[in-house]
């Protein structure tokens, strides 16, 4: 049962990594923690729905549009919530997100109604069994393309230009700045790139749980959050075992019998590991300058 | 004695001039503000974030709750029992935690206000899921308006101090305050548990407010508010914290007429307040210059307020 | 000089919003002064929704409003009461406990409600009633079922099928007609409703020789369910006692199958919804509900089918759930209260509302016994049936 158990929690873990991505890079780059992430995600799932129902797409056509749509909104927040605030206090991006974040869930309340919305059937539920393991097509479907987005991303942030732009910023963004790269357009496609992660995550949620509400977006944005820190908030690698590591821990603590107290499970971990480390279990440490 | 405390106990005075309505949202509001500036003097003042001032609330709440009707004791006793402890673990989290800086600090107390949520939802002696009903509503404008004025009094003294400069040395430069002999742990626990003790007290006022109280209605959601009210009013600003508290909790009341599209317009309301004024509204106001006008032409160019 | 004239603006702003309270204030309290009783006499008799718009409940508040608006449309047509139309106030507290308490002091003291009907949930019920008890204002609600509601004074009554009756028929239900020995009990740990409904189902379990193989806890909002299931699948049980919501119900039979448990479920009005079949699909088929609204169009009375018609006709074909039925009956209790009495004022009709007995609702037969507690009759025992719900059952109650 203990790798039937592993193998949930691997799945579940590679969605809240999807989603944690879009939080490190964020803050990697200009320290804001963006709380309307969880609502990209949830705007996302949604588009999916939209997709498979109205436009009777297949799979993969939903998910790019989804993927799409969300990177719109997610540079076009940034646009108008986020840049103006740049360089004024910490907080102040943070309040406005919280802003949008109320925002994006009241609309969607309001255009979807308040009831979940089933996803429709786009796979068919079949089991492989290896062993005493039985994987899901659907929780295979979740990690490949989990697998295959993140090692994408990793290749743009190695390779290519933008990428190490991206990386150059975070270092340093003023350095950045004066070596000559074009930092807003860094910033703009920083969030192209985490909204859309957020948004495939979004799809795969809708798939894999069959459910995706207005409301889905808040639990989930947490979790991803805590996913971020957990594994060093700035480190994009750190997202990727963080939300592997919350979804882990989550379904084994559920099976060893602290199901009332799942969700204080993430917390407990994420403080304890605060206190021994800071920064996170990837994160750099941070250098007090005088 | 009895009957200062009937007065305070009972509205005549403002029902004579305003209806239950009004009471029942300034109240509420006069509640949020003694959070809020709990809130202002952990995050305002001394620069420490926290996200999880709604689990001090919800300790505050559920502790004098306990008190009034499990122990049957009076009404300021229950009040004063969830302020002190709401402060108790406050430097309980605290210890461990202050020593986290800028926003792990603020992650490490958003977990904390996840956990309180868990184990109020577990226990039993709070009802869990099923929350607590039956506690007697005693919480009077008269009185709520008391504690308000006692709390501005005391952060108005407070940040006129010498410990409050070295609060608000901490939060501009913690290494320069350290090497000034600011004992930084000392001063960060004892402006948390100031901080968390009115916390404290705003919810045990809340819950004589309510009648009920259930663990979900102190999620990380609230805790957001509140730091919503601080930031949008204006970091460490008294004044700032009382406008921002004010706007936003009569806000939603106020844009009942909108009906259904009444959230969103408060979530736009928010983003576009935060773009005109980002330092907050009054950011960098202090109490005394509202009073005392001269001397603010005089240090103008030093109040440039919060970082 | 800037921040000068920075001060200025915002002194300004402050004037300027201390007028518009007052001027707000100043209205309420001529109202307040025409009469601190919610006055009868007014030209029309006002009725409050109490309940969520938005936010986590927004699912319970927006289809009750719906029965509630149908009810007073039906009474309006008939041309209403006492020569008046029934005006519903609908107010939205996004699912907050602090806008609960502020939306029912301003439906009783700024529009004069003469009763409130809801909340959805017994939490907000709980913070509204002794508002309106002390008000003198009924408050009917059309959701509450939790514990010590109707307590709260003789004002407070609801229009439920209480668990603490059904929970224990359907419990010898299954003992008797389906042989069930052993079963697994999955509570949502953060929903009240859940809780209340697994101490009541626990103790009908043992007093029936039912023995509980395995407890389980979710929590509403959740999504996965592996670990749960995976747990339960090694106790093997011959039926599930799921008492959360639909949602994570369906979601949670999903995940029973996937694992391949044969077992079936059955739970209380909470797993009662469309969004059963939607999220659960085929892993629903066979799950029970109880419940006392089944829109069933082949069973149901005359009354009932009329109402199922009218609300399809306005929501675009959707059937109307619990709470729709529960908010038209209760708008109709208050109606025929008040035309009973004579009278829109709280404090005469309230005795009349107390009389109620063997009332035909669309949602089943309706007596409200000396606490004011309702008695309903009959509890319908569902059944998904290829993802429909079907009446499996009717179990009367004595």
């Amino acid at each position: 049962m203990l790798g039937q158990q592993l193998l949930n929690g691997l799945t579940l873990g590679a969605t809240y990594a999807l989603i944690a991505l879009g939080y490190t890079m964020v803050y990697g780059i200009i320290q804001l923690i963006n709380f309307a992430h969880g609502e990209i995600y949830m705007v996302g799932a949604f588009v999916g729905v939209l997709m498979v129902t109205v436009f009777k797409q297949g799979l993969v056509v939903s998910l790019v549009a989804a993927m799409l749509t969300c990177m719109i909104i997610g540079v076009s927040i940034e646009r108008i919530a986020y840049r103006p605030l740049r360089g004024s206090t910490r907080l102040s991006p943070l309040i406005s997100a919280i802003g949008v974040s109320i925002f994006l869930q009241t609309l969607m309340t309001k255009v979807q109604g308040p009831q979940p919305v089933g996803f429709p059937h786009v796979i068919e539920d079949a089991i492989y069994k290896f062993g005493s393991l039985e994987i899901t097509k659907v929780q295979i479907l979740i990690l490949v393309v989990a697998s295959l987005l993140m090692a994408g991303l990793t290749f743009i942030v190695k390779y290519v230009k933008i990428g190490k732009a991206m990386r150059a910023a975070s270092e340093d963004y003023d350095a950045a700045s004066l070596m000559g790269i074009n930092v807003n357009r860094v910033i703009s496609f920083t969030f192209a790139i985490g909204s859309s992660l957020a948004a495939a995550g979004g799809v795969l949620v809708g798939i894999y749980f069959n459910s995706v509400s207005p409301l889905m977006g808040v639990s989930a944005g947490l979790k991803a959050f805590c996913a971020a820190v957990l594994g060093g908030i700035g480190s994009i690698p750190g997202a990727m075992l963080g939300g592997i590591f919350l979804g882990v821990a989550e379904t084994l603590g559920i099976a060893g019998g602290f199901d009332l107290y799942k969700d204080a499970i993430a917390f407990t971990l994420l403080i304890v590991v605060l206190l021994f480390r800071p920064t996170g279990l990837l994160g750099r440490p941070i250098q007090r300058k005088v | 004695m009895d009957t200062i405390f009937n007065i305070l106990l009972n509205d005549s005075i403002f029902k004579a001039f305003l209806n239950d309505y009004y009471i029942q949202v300034l109240t509420m509001l006069g509640i949020y503000l003694i959070g809020s500036l709990g809130l202002n003097l952990i995050t305002g003042v001394t620069g420490q974030l926290s996200f999880g001032h709604a689990a001090f609330l919800s300790i505050g709440a559920y502790a004098s709750a306990i008190t009034s009707l499990k122990l049957g004791m009076p009404f300021p006793i229950a009040i004063l029992a969830g302020g002190v402890m709401a402060s108790i673990w406050g430097i309980l989290l605290g210890f461990p935690t202050l020593r986290l800086s800028g926003d792990y600090l603020g992650i490490a107390t958003l977990g904390f206000g996840e956990i309180v949520r868990v184990v109020f939802l577990n226990l039993s002696i709070t009802g869990g899921a099923l929350g607590m009903a039956g506690i007697p509503r005693n919480s009077s404008l008269t009185l709520v308006i008391f504690v308000v004025f006692f709390t501005i009094w005391a952060m108005y003294r407070l940040e006129n101090s010498r410990f409050g400069r070295a609060l608000v040395a901490i939060r501009e430069d913690e290494i320069a305050a350290e090497a000034m002999g600011v004992n930084i742990t000392n001063s960060k626990i004892v402006a948390f548990a100031l901080g968390t003790f009115f916390a404290g007290v705003s919810g045990g006022l809340y819950a004589h407010l309510l009648t009920y109280l259930n663990p979900s209605d102190f999620g990380f959601l609230k805790s957001f508010e509140f730091l919503t009210f601080v930031v949008l009013g204006g970091l460490g600003s008294i004044p700032g914290v009382i406008l921002g508290t004010s706007i936003l909790t009569l806000a939603p009341e106020f844009l009942r007429f909108i009906a259904d599209y009444r959230m969103m317009v408060y979530g736009l309301l928010m983003v576009f307040m935060m773009i005109v004024r980002p330092r907050g509204l009054l950011g960098g106001v202090r109490l005394s210059r509202v009073f005392k006008k001269k001397l603010s032409q005089r240090d103008k160019a030093s109040a440039t307020g919060a970082n | 000089m800037k921040k000068n004239k920075l001060w200025k603006v915002m002194s300004l702003m402050l004037v300027l919003s201390l007028v518009l309270v007052g001027c707000g204030g100043g209205g309420g309290e001529k109202k307040a002064a025409e009469g601190d009783k919610p006055a009868a006499g007014g030209d029309t008799i006002k009725i409050g929704f109490l309940g969520a718009k938005t936010g986590g409940h927004a699912a319970f508040g927006i289809p009750t409003l719906e029965g509630m608006k149908m009810a007073a449309a039906d009474v309006n047509n008939a041309g209403g009461i006492l020569g008046k139309k029934i005006e519903i106030i609908e107010e939205d507290h996004g699912s907050k406990n602090s806008e609960g308490a502020n939306v029912t002091q301003k439906m009783i003291t700024r529009d004069n409600v003469v009763a409130i009907v809801g909340d959805p949930t017994t939490a907000i019920t709980k913070i509204a009633a002794p508002i309106a008890q002390d008000k003198k204002v009924v408050l009917l609600s059309a959701g509450a079922v939790g514990t010590g509601v109707v307590e709260i004074g003789d004002y407070i009554f609801r229009d439920t099928l209480l668990d603490a009756v059904a929970a224990p028929a359907v419990t010898q239900y299954v003992k008797e007609k389906l042989g069930w020995q052993k079963v697994a009990v999955v509570t949502s740990m953060n929903n009240d409703y859940s809780v209340g409904l697994s101490k009541l189902f626990k103790a009908a379990l043992v007093e029936n020789g039912i023995e509980i193989i395995v407890e389980q806890s979710i929590q509403d909002g959740d999504q996965n369910f592996s670990a749960q299931v995976t747990t339960i699948k090694e106790k093997n049980p011959d039926g599930i006692i799921f008492t959360g919501y639909y949602t994570e119900g369906g979601l949670f039979m999903k995940e029973v199958r996937k694992q391949g448990i044969k077992a079936f479920m059955v739970g209380g009005d909470g797993l009662l919804g469309d969004v059963l079949m939607k999220m659960g699909g085929e892993a629903v088929e066979g799950s029970m509900v109880y419940c006392g609204f089944a829109a069933d169009e082949n069973k149901a009375g005359e009354k009932t089918k009329k109402f199922i018609e009218a609300y399809k006709a306005g929501n675009n074909g959707a059937l109307p759930d619990m709470f729709a039925a529960q908010g038209y009956d209760a708008v109709m209790l208050l109606a025929d209260a008040i035309k009973a009495a004579n009278s829109d004022a709280p404090e005469t009709f309230r005795s009349e509302l107390a009389k109620t007995k063997d009332w035909e609702g669309v949602s089943g037969t309706i007596t409200f016994q000396e606490n004011r507690e309702p008695i309903k009759s009959p509890v319908y025992l569902l059944e998904v049936k290829e993802g429909k719900f079907a009446v499996k059952d009717i179990v009367d109650i004595k």
